[in-house]
């Protein structure tokens, strides 16, 4: 498309004329002039092969900077000798670029700071998070009257955010009260939130350390590995379920476990990695290892009716390979599948070298091989326990001795030829729909819940038969029964490596059955320059690699996912993109600094943690003021604390830990806590059915409720899908995250029991309003807050003894004891006065 | 929350709170959030979308969905094809299949006799379209439906067909079309969803589809222009019932007095998330009143609730959710998205066909006479259809009549559109003359949806949404929009 040409000498005269008055003018390449390039111009002269026009790549400096024809793409300091800059400003239809039909057009200020770009010697630089983190030199803080700058600058991070705010003119906040201060950190290191009696410890403890300590006990919690396996999880797309049609149920939770482990004992991330990746190719690899590569076995997994196996096989190996990248290189693959990436030097070739090194474990694609219908597929790591597998057999049994009695009903109902099936009574092969296959044809004992459902309303009311049909539903309740305790059998996905290896070849468009015939073998993206060496790559030779020094992006994606935890926002917004079009960071160096930091640190993220929440930036308060509100609406400076709404799962746990409720047994099989009834059964056509839990098991903690894949847990709103990695997670405001908080039985019952903890401190309202209040929030209420709810109670008080039988309902919804003698009018008014403290905003958010 | 609505909500209040300095009551603060929470009086209602659209005039409003996972017969429906009697039992010609793949459950099958229609065929209305006998009542309203017959699509399972339907892409994850428009258009109506979906099956429960939460899925866009679907049992949105024992007025009473505590928490902190938050309470508390007043039929007329057919007060039944579509779209619910289980007939054709087609058959018809007379249909986009056909040729073996069916099928299938400025009356495209390859004006699933959005007045390579470093759009780099179909 872009054939080089000369422009008229007038305004090559013009140009040349401006130039110098310019030309001192730095511009960042990377974070000014790349990102409109490769906006702009890199779909047709990027790394695409297949799309490039005219030879010409603009992604690359032989490109960018090249000669042909007389003709110079860029030439350093003189826009009036560049032909892009030529191109970009021409007046001719077959010449501007980007042509006139291209969606994306340059803004004419993108076009002036091109110019001076190109005006100040068009410096150049691969794009900046393909380049290794180099530590910089901390910069020097200017100094402020009024300033006590021990107070602002903690540690080197404050040095940075420091001197970008002087930059723009702008000065940190106060430190943040001490309560309010305690329960941020608390939430964001244990998930769950101070005690009041830990308030007050720590408003008292003058020591000078008295914060350090706090972090280091909190670090030290074993809540703490509960509270940071919640985004892991998100990301390596946890769930107790396999999704698509049948939904099978998996038991993975003892490499969830593994995770909270890991994080707890502070395993060094480059382990941490290495063993979820490999760990079953490690030499002498115990089981510990084996069950950390349950790490690739998360994914979802099609077992659909009419699936071809090999299908299934090969998105797995997609997901894989995607799910790798995007957590350890935050480059997006995906786009690779098909074509070379159209933004980054990622390409096709570089995609299915990394899908070979996926590509050799010995899972089939078909979902038998498990065992029963569980959704473990081979390989496992089989961890079953003898109770476990009592209980199969024992269920078992069950099935023969109704299958018997079903057997000699149905003798008489469908007659046959001795020792013929059901199959042969002509009666039986009347029957509709697939039942003279699954049903007749099929020995009783060895019938499906598919075959039963369909069966029963059929003898139930289409062709009605009483006692047949209590048989069928006998059966049906022991065929369930035993697959609930085949699918609770333990066996964990792990990875394992063929002994012959296989061979890939690139496919068509990502097609699974158009193999191209290049074949690939397994290697580090070309883009990373790993050292030629030729071989094939394995997958320990790839997680190796990951968090070598070669790569430049581990460390970097992983303290901005750390950031975004604790911020809200990472440094690089677009927490799933670190490539050319993702956003460049904000505090560029911070990152650099503390990613250069976390690896010298032998990936210590204890440390890392540590050192994010002693720095006087985290601990800012978060008050704000309309300006700053103005200057910075996403607070990405940070010249204030964060703020912002917890994720679900966190402000459910908070309401159980305020209540009293929370129970913190640790570990084990999943559990199902309140969920309104019939939303498996309608997702599912009646085939699963939730069975809640009761007593403890309703409070533990979010981490530990069950996840079907299909219709994940309701009382959790935006959460991550479970169905493909995901490290951002949104945050918005929905009418219907209200009605969770304010309705879901959770939560009320979260609020009854509150109420009885306040109701059981002391007779005078104040001071439970108080309890209440902090019991949540960790402050006690202002005077206008106070009389606000004591005006409030004054008024439930009266609606509730106008309604005593509605009084009865609030104060005993939920299955948690209450205590007898609690007059319900007072009870129901509290209830109702604790549901309104849950949803304050304060209540909601991490202030 | 929009920007603009945003600053008006910060206003109000700022305003309200600022001369009452909290002395004024929560009454009146209930009053004005209550009646017109964001504006001027007569300030219309609604959640604006984005800036720049519509691109254009829109032909409708909204779209109703009428979605048939498992993929109806086209041979056995619409596309009456007399060469399938004359050919029944014969093997179907292998230039026609030209190697084509097929789910595993034919792909094996070597003997792929072709299969007569099951159904009579007769021409109706004005137009002379063609349609089964299995559809007395949509026969009888074909002048009001442009039917098109030349469908073609690339999936052959059904997971991701409807996926790719919804979507645009095979791959679960992306935005569906509901959740684009929403995105793009904003709402008409702040009490309710502006994307809803509701779904049903066939009685029998024959067929295991299952209703993935993807169909309706914001893919990267922010969940909140996610659908939401509205539950078969029990409250239609999850948690919209207040809990045992709190009355509407003790609830009224707590949500005065959370925003009043929430508001002087914004004045401290100036986070102008807490009058979303402030705003999101009362859009919950709107939402409490409108549902159950939307699920409300008591006032429907006797005549209507026949028209709907003796189904429609079963709450979660195609015939109940079609009466609720047509509810939706009067209060200004941008995207309804009706999906129907139960087409699937690999082995029970002969049986199933008909069952489900009278579960859907009234309910369909009566919704497009429901709109019409209401004046509902002009800018209201009806579509009623699977994610791809089933095979003129027989899955089963000839002999076992009992177990006939029709493999997944995706090279020629049909489906049927109404109002929202399509043309009435028509049949459109054309497939061979055994219905198997689509040959006569092909419409590819992206035409369809470039189509759509063009009705609502979108340019569908212009609505986009820059994700991982691309920018993505509902019909990837493809679809054109068919102007032969439109009025």
């Amino acid at each position: 498309m872009m054939r080089l040409r000369s422009l008229p000498c007038l305004a090559l005269a013009v140009l040349g004329f401006a130039v110098s008055a310019r030309a001192a003018e730095v511009i960042d390449f990377n974070r000014q002039i790349l990102p409109i390039l490769s906006d702009a111009c890199f779909h047709c002269h990027g790394p695409d092969a297949a799309t490039r026009e005219a030879k010409l790549r603009l992604d690359q400096r032989e490109g960018l900077f090249r000669t042909r024809n007389d003709l110079t793409v860029v030439t350093p300091g003189r826009p009036d000798a560049s032909e892009l800059y030529a191109r970009i400003t021409s007046k001719e239809e077959d010449e501007i670029m980007p042509p006139p039909a291209a969606k994306r057009q340059l803004t004419a200020a993108e076009t002036e700071l091109l110019r001076r770009w190109i005006a100040a010697g068009a410096t150049w630089g691969a794009h900046w998070s393909f380049q290794k983190p180099v530590r910089p030199a901390v910069p020097a803080v200017p100094e402020r009257s009024g300033w006590d700058s021990a107070q602002r600058v903690r540690n080197p991070l404050d040095a940075f955010i420091q001197a970008r705010l002087a930059a723009e003119r702008l000065g940190p906040s106060p430190a943040a009260p001490r309560a309010a201060l305690l329960r941020r950190v608390t939430l964001d290191l244990t998930g769950l939130p101070p005690t009041p009696a830990e308030v007050t410890a720590f408003e008292s403890d003058r020591r000078p350390d008295a914060y350090e300590r706090v972090v280091d006990r909190l670090l030290a919690s074993p809540r703490y590995g509960e509270r940071w396996a919640w985004e892991w999880l998100d990301l390596a797309r946890y769930a107790d379920t396999s999704g698509f049609q049948g939904d099978p149920e998996r038991t993975m939770w003892p490499w969830r476990d593994w995770v909270v482990n890991a994080l707890n004992a502070n395993q060094p991330y480059d382990q941490f990695t290495i063993e979820q990746l490999a760990g079953d190719l490690l030499p002498n690899a115990t089981k510990e290892q084996k069950l950390a590569s349950g790490f690739h076995r998360n994914n979802m997994f099609n077992g659909e009716g009419g699936r071809i196996a090999e299908e299934t096989r090969v998105e797995n190996v997609f997901d894989r390979v995607e799910t790798t990248a995007t957590v350890w290189l935050g480059v997006t693959f995906t786009c690779a599948r098909c074509h070379d990436h159209k933004y980054d030097p990622i390409t096709q070739r570089d995609y299915y070298a990394l899908y070979d090194i996926f590509n050799q474990m010995s899972e089939t694609g078909s979902a038998s091989g498990g065992g029963g219908r569980s959704g473990a597929v081979a390989p496992v790591l089989d961890m079953s326990t003898d109770a476990e597998r009592e209980r199969v057999k024992k269920a078992t049994a069950k099935i023969e001795a109704v299958a018997a009695e079903v057997e000699a009903f149905e003798l008489k109902k469908f007659p046959r030829p001795a020792g013929k099936t059901a199959f042969d009574s002509p009666v039986a092969q009347q029957l509709p729909g697939n039942l003279p296959v699954t049903l007749a044809k099929t020995a009783p004992n060895r019938r499906g819940v598919d075959a039963l459902l369909e069966a029963i309303p059929h003898f139930k009311s289409t062709d009605p038969d009483p006692v047949y049909t209590a048989l069928l539903q006998k059966l049906l309740a022991a065929v369930r029964a035993r697959d609930a305790a085949n699918n609770a059998i333990t066996k964990v996905m792990i990875m394992d490596e063929l002994p012959k290896p296989r061979d890939t070849f690139m496919l068509t468009r990502g097609n699974y059955e158009a193999k191209t015939d290049v074949r690939v073998t397994g290697a580090i993206p070309a883009v990373f320059q790993a050292p030629p060496g030729g071989q094939r790559l394995n997958r320990l030779e790839l997680a190796r690699w990951l968090v070598s020094p070669e790569n430049p992006l581990a460390a970097r994606v992983t303290v901005n996912r750390a950031w975004q935890a604790f911020f809200g926002t990472g440094f690089v917004k677009t927490a799933e993109d670190f490539g050319v079009q993702g956003e460049p960071p904000v505090h560029p160096a911070l990152l650099d600094w503390l990613s250069v930091e976390l690896v010298e640190s032998g990936w210590n993220m204890k440390a890392l943690h540590r050192l994010i929440v002693t720095s006087a930036t985290y601990r800012q308060s978060s008050r704000a003021t309309p300006e700053l509100i103005e200057r910075d609406p996403e607070n990405r400076l940070l010249a204030r604390g964060p703020r912002f709404r917890m994720p679900s799962w966190m402000i459910r746990d908070q309401a159980l830990a305020a209540a009293g409720l929370l129970n913190e047994t640790r570990g084990g099989p999943a559990v199902k806590p309140y969920q309104p009834p019939g939303l498996w059964e309608e997702a599912t056509f009646g085939k699963k059915t939730y069975q809640q839990d009761h007593g403890e098991a309703l409070y533990r903690r979010s981490l530990y409720v069950f996840w079907r894949r299909i219709v994940g847990p309701t009382t959790f709103f935006d959460a991550g899908v479970r169905q493909t990695c995901t490290v951002k997670i949104a945050r918005t405001n929905t009418p219907l995250h209200a009605l969770v908080t304010l309705n879901d039985p959770a939560y009320v019952e979260a609020a009854r029991v509150l109420a009885q903890r306040v109701l059981a401190e002391g007779p005078a309202d104040a001071a439970r309003i108080d309890r209440a209040f902090q019991l949540v929030t960790a402050r006690g209420p202002t005077a206008a807050e106070r009389s606000v709810l004591e005006g409030r109670l004054a008024r439930l008080r009266t609606q509730f003894a106008a309604d005593n039988a509605a009084a009865q309902q609030l104060a005993s919804s939920g299955e948690a004891p209450r205590p007898a003698g609690l007059d319900p009018i007072e009870h129901a008014a509290w209830t109702a006065l604790c549901s309104l403290i849950l949803n304050l905003d304060e209540s909601l958010s991490k202030e | 929350m929009n920007p603009h609505h945003e600053a008006s909500a910060l206003y109000t209040r700022r305003q309200f709170f600022g001369r009452s300095a909290f002395g004024l009551g929560t009454a009146a603060l209930a009053s004005l959030l209550g009646r017109d929470a964001f504006g001027a009086a007569g300030a219309r209602r609604g959640v604006p979308g984005l800036p720049d659209l519509p691109h254009f005039a829109p032909k409708a409003k909204r779209v109703i969905y009428l979605f048939q996972n498992g993929a109806p017969s086209h041979v056995d429906l619409f596309d009456y094809k007399p060469k399938l009697r004359e050919w029944h039992g014969r093997q179907i010609p292998d230039e026609v299949v030209g190697g084509k793949r097929f789910s595993t459950m034919t792909g094996g099958q070597t003997a792929r006799p072709v299969l007569g229609e099951i159904t009579q065929f007769k021409q109706h209305g004005k137009s002379g379209a063609w349609v089964s006998s299995f559809l007395p009542r949509m026969a009888e309203i074909s002048d009001d439906l442009c039917f098109v017959k030349s469908m073609h699509t690339e999936a052959v399972n059904h997971a991701p067909a409807i996926t790719f339907f919804l979507t645009g892409s095979e791959m679960a994850g992306r935005p569906s079309m509901g959740a684009w428009l929403s995105y793009g258009l904003g709402s008409e109506t702040e009490d309710l969803p502006a994307f809803v979906v509701m779904t049903s099956r066939d009685k029998e429960a024959s067929c295991g589809q299952i209703f993935y939460d993807f169909y309706w899925g914001s893919g990267f866009l922010p969940t909140k222009y996610q659908g939401v679907a509205f539950r078969g049992s029990g409250d239609p949105v999850l948690y919209l019932s207040n809990p045992a024992g709190m009355s509407r007025e003790v609830r009224r009473g707590l949500l005065d007095d959370l925003a009043h505590l929430n508001d002087i928490k914004r004045h401290d902190f100036a986070d102008p998330e807490i009058a979303t938050r402030i705003a999101q309470y009362e859009m919950a508390y709107r939402m409490q009143t409108s549902v159950p007043d939307l699920t409300d039929f008591s006032k429907e007329s006797a005549e209507t609730l026949a028209m709907y057919g003796p189904d429609v007060q079963r709450q979660g039944s195609y015939a109940y959710n079609c009466l609720m579509a047509r509810r939706l779209a009067e209060r200004g619910v941008r995207f309804i998205q009706v999906m129907h289980a139960g087409w699937d007939q690999h082995r029970n054709l002969n049986t199933q066909l008909k069952i489900q087609c009278d579960d859907v058959d009234a309910p369909s018809a009566a919704l497009i006479r429901d709109l019409k007379q209401r004046g509902l249909l002009d800018d209201t986009l009806v579509i009623w259809g699977g994610e791809f056909g089933r095979t003129p040729f027989l899955q089963g073996k000839i002999e076992d009549t009992k177990q006939w069916g029709r493999d997944h099928h995706p090279y020629a299938f049909s489906l049927w559109m109404a109002g929202g400025g399509v043309k009435p009356g028509m049949s459109y495209g054309a497939s061979d003359e055994f219905g198997f390859n689509a040959v006569q004006n092909k419409i590819h699933v992206h035409d369809l949806q470039a189509t759509i959005l063009h009705q609502l007045g979108i340019n569908h390579e212009k609505l986009t949404f820059k994700f991982q470093g691309r920018n993505f759009r509902l019909t990837d780099v493809h679809g054109r929009v068919v102007s032969d179909l439109l009025a």
